[in-house]
């Protein structure tokens, strides 16, 4: 897993309602509100082999105040040690020993605890999952030991060369901004954190309006309203300030590195976008990046990969963030052709702005979001990311509604509202050469 | 379920589904990388890098258009045992594609031009992959196991063959696909008349395969041994593993519940033992994946140089472990558990189900093998796993990777340690 560019930004992709093809065989999310404000949204998939059970809070990165690097996704680890019910390792084998699994992770605005069981366990998986994320226990002795598990998660990330450029290239484009910052942290504040400021995060961060509990597979055995009434869920309080994500600060630039290790040179580039809040411009961004850089005859991976043959690989994401979404390039090429990529990356980027894309290109871009959207609601752990994730940040639209937005996009909206986004003076570029 | 044969004799399994309209097609070539011809290693990665730059009647633009045009996924892939051909689409557009599948190992256009291409950018993988010490860890140890043997090297081939390979070599590798055996899984949304389908195209020439045989295949070296490499970086990596048996085989199950006791899930002995009880990393675990051979059974893991002595030793510790100690009956209940878990998970798209069958298929085991598993491992004792561990794993290697002191430390345990006797 990728720490600095975590796996929790690709996630949001699938995550994310996107446009696609019909989702005429998927019911629309059922949601309901505890007396206390907590937000579940349950979606009935009655032919699916297991229940994802996935708990969604604004607690990232992005809520931690001065002196508290790392600590969200120090938590993550932590709550896994135990409860006041649950002793350590208590949940992972009560959870394995009924044939399912768990996992957790952490991002920039959120985090999520997320359980794939069968059916018949996942009125149990529930209540345990609950009262693991809500009551965590912070044993000192734990949280000394599950430290330097954290510091081995961090020193892993550091021996990935290109992991640490990405590092760089956000806290040189961000910085100040959550986003500038690494959701491992630190190696000092993570020295410095101790399980009472832990709590007191926990506390402040993990509150009823501030989580959404995301269910999906077959419910139709399930009590589900019932049983969380009378949940740790239900017990949580609202939070006493507003707390919403700050607006992403970006300054375009360029920098050079040389980093040790480095096999092959490194060409990164990242621009802003508007927030995930804006969805109808998330799904124009994917479909931009899309037509740019996904498959061999879009015109990045055409002209600098196929045509020229520059580079062994490039790839343009946008990831979706609340405070703003970010759009990463990485090329991947001889150190020798560095140069040749940045120019052939610039002129792609200008014809771009100086010409609209074809009819035919934005159709290509459609289809391929489109299917990847359809494609990532066929498994319950991803109908239950995608819904949970919309719904913890107040989305509350139905499966079909991004399909009906994305035929909102013409070439000529494109032009005006997004391909000068793109446009290499409003990037940070950030090169990294074998030292 | 439903069986046929495509014309020709390629069997065809069509695995009809509920739910969202799309297909997965998955076309399993016995082959792969174990059968790289001597000085061609590489060759069946690059045949099927290049299989998708042109086929039949499409150059490999025109093939490009019409995959990406629909927003499907098309990927050919080599893997040590087989080449797998992979297309995921939207059941609407299945009539437009699913011709492709074997017009691409029939009528392939592997044109110069494209080979040189996929050549570079395979030798360019190799050279990047170099910045991973997980992967430097992992080529050595493969070294370690398989010396010059089928297994022996990176699907991705070694530099020096690579760059000799070209198209007079692939035509010939092109003329054997399915040769030895070739199988296609659909799953999702089958379409009508898809025989037709399948053969769109090929009529002329048809494709004249089988189903994959069962058949030995490639060994192991089964001798242990040591090999670092310095590098530079603030983990070791460590990585101990031997070569064990093939899949289908009453050994492999037991050594398959014995990955589930070991590595799957967070209550796995190896993460408790090396992460919750002495937080000595961050990513710990055990590799065991099917192979039609021997297959390599490695317990891999990076702990801060500092640590590398405690970290290797434990390791050490519980591979012994496997050797000296059956599980209690607490421990292989759930490990039966997790194996029945890892079994339903893995059923839950189209792709899934496709690409497990394709690969039971393609190692000549039955379609209903994964429901034979879980009968009969429900029927080993702790006894068995044992005795499946004493046979097989009794001579594990140690590959490391890291800095010099670190190595130095992790050599000092290994050269002590019972395991090494």
């Amino acid at each position: 897993m990728r720490s600095i560019l975590p796996a929790e930004w690709r996630d949001k992709r699938a995550a994310n309602p996107l446009p696609g093809l019909i989702t005429a065989s998927l019911p629309e999310p059922q949601r309901a509100q505890l007396s206390n404000g907590a937000t579940v949204v349950q979606l009935d998939l009655p032919d699916a082999p297991v229940v994802c059970l996935d708990f969604w809070c604004r607690a990232g990165s992005g809520e931690e105040g001065a002196g508290e690097s790392g600590l969200a996704h120090f938590l993550e680890h932590m709550v896994f040690k135990g409860s006041q019910q649950l002793e350590a390792g208590e949940f992972d084998l009560r959870i394995e020993a009924l044939g399912g699994n768990s996992n957790a992770a952490t991002g920039f605005d959120d985090v999520h605890y997320h359980v794939l069981v069968p059916a018949a366990a996942a009125s149990e998986s529930l209540a345990l999952l609950l009262d693991l994320v809500l009551q965590p226990r912070l044993d000192p002795d734990d949280f000394s030991l599950e430290r330097q598990v954290v510091l081995e998660e961090l020193a892993q990330s550091e021996d990935q060369p290109e992991e640490v450029a990405f590092q760089q290239l956000l806290q040189r484009s961000c910085g100040d901004h959550a986003y500038g910052r690494p959701i491992l942290g630190s190696r000092q504040a993570l020295m410095d954190h101790s399980p009472q400021s832990m709590g007191a995060f926990h506390q402040r961060s993990y509150r009823s309006d501030r989580c959404c509990l995301s269910i999906a597979g077959p419910l139709a055995s399930l009590a589900i309203q019932e049983q969380l009434e009378h949940s740790p869920l239900a017990q949580l309080r609202p939070a006493e300030a507003g707390g919403e994500p700050q607006p992403l600060t970006f300054q375009a630039g360029e920098h050079r590195m040389e980093l040790p290790r480095l096999e092959a040179a490194r060409l990164l580039m990242a621009w802003p976008l508007p927030g995930a809040a804006d969805q109808k411009t998330v799904l124009g961004g994917d479909l931009l990046t899309t037509l740019l850089a996904e498959g061999r005859r879009s015109r990045l991976v055409e002209r600098l990969r196929e045509q020229l043959r520059l580079v062994e690989s490039i790839d343009l994401d946008l990831n979706v963030l609340e405070s703003g979404c970010l759009v990463l390039l990485e090329a991947v090429c001889d150190p020798d052709q560095l140069p040749a990529v940045r120019r052939e990356v610039d002129s792609v980027l200008r014809e771009l702005q100086d010409v609209d894309p074809s009819n035919a290109e934005l159709e290509r871009a459609k289809r391929l979001v489109g299917n990847g959207y359809r494609f990532s609601l066929e498994a319950p752990g991803g109908v239950a990311a995608m819904v949970g994730n919309s719904t913890l940040w107040g989305r509350h639209h139905n499966l079909q509604a991004p399909l009906d937005w994305l035929e909102e996009w013409d070439v000529k909206r494109l032009a005006r509202d997004l391909i000068p986004a793109l446009s290499p003076e409003r990037a940070f570029c950030l090169e990294a050469v074998p030292a | 379920m439903e069986q046929r044969e495509l014309e020709g004799g390629c069997p065809l399994w069509l695995i009809q589904r509920p739910g969202p309209e799309i297909l997965s097609a998955k076309l399993w070539l016995r082959g792969g990388s174990s059968a790289d011809p001597s000085g061609q290693r590489g060759a069946a990665q690059l045949l099927a890098g290049v299989l998708s730059r042109g086929c039949g009647a499409l150059s490999g633009d025109a093939l490009a258009d019409l995959v990406e045009g629909r927003g499907a996924g098309l990927r050919c892939e080599a893997s040590e045992d087989g080449t797998l051909l992979s297309l995921k689409c939207a059941s609407e557009d299945a009539p437009l594609l699913l011709p492709l599948l074997l017009q691409m190992v029939s009528t392939p256009w592997l044109v110069e031009d494209q080979i040189a291409l996929e050549r570079q950018l395979n030798l360019q993988t190799l050279q990047r992959q170099k910045e991973d010490p997980f992967q430097v860890a992992h080529d050595q140890l493969r070294h370690q196991l398989y010396g010059a043997g089928a297994y022996g090297h990176d699907p991705l081939g070694v530099e020096s063959d690579l760059e000799r390979i070209g198209a007079e070599q692939l035509q010939q590798q092109a003329h054997q696909l399915g040769q030895m055996g070739a199988v296609m899984v659909l799953a999702g949304r089958i379409p009508h008349a898809v025989n037709g389908l399948l053969l769109e195209g090929v009529e002329q020439q048809r494709w004249l395969c089988s189903a994959p045989p069962r058949a030995p295949g490639p060994k192991g070296l089964k001798q242990s041994s040591l090999r670092s490499s310095r590098d530079d970086t603030e983990q070791l990596v460590m990585m101990l593993g031997t070569t064990t048996t093939p899949l289908g085989t009453r050994e492999a199950l037991a050594l398959r519940l014995l990955h589930c006791h070991l590595g799957i899930g967070m209550s796995s002995r190896l993460f408790i033992a090396l992460r919750e009880e002495h937080g000595l990393a961050y990513d710990v675990g055990v590799h065991y994946p099917a192979r039609l051979g021997d297959a390599p059974f490695v317990f891999h893991l990076s702990s801060s140089s500092d640590r590398a002595r405690e970290a290797c030793d434990e390791l050490l510790n519980e591979w012994m472990r496997l050797l000296e100690t059956p599980l209690s009956a607490d421990e292989m209940a759930l490990a039966l558990a997790k194996f029945r878990g890892q079994e339903a998970l893995g059923r839950q798209t189209g792709s899934q189900l496709a690409d497990r069958h394709a690969l039971v298929l393609g190692h000549g085991l039955p379609f209903d093998f994964a429901d034979r598993s879980l009968r009969e491992a429900a029927e080993l004792t702790p006894h068995d796993l044992h005795a499946a561990a004493v046979k097989l794993l009794s001579q594990p290697s140690l590959s490391l990777c890291g800095p010099a002191s670190a190595i130095a430390a992790a050599e000092a345990v290994w050269s002590t340690h019972p395991l090494n006797r």
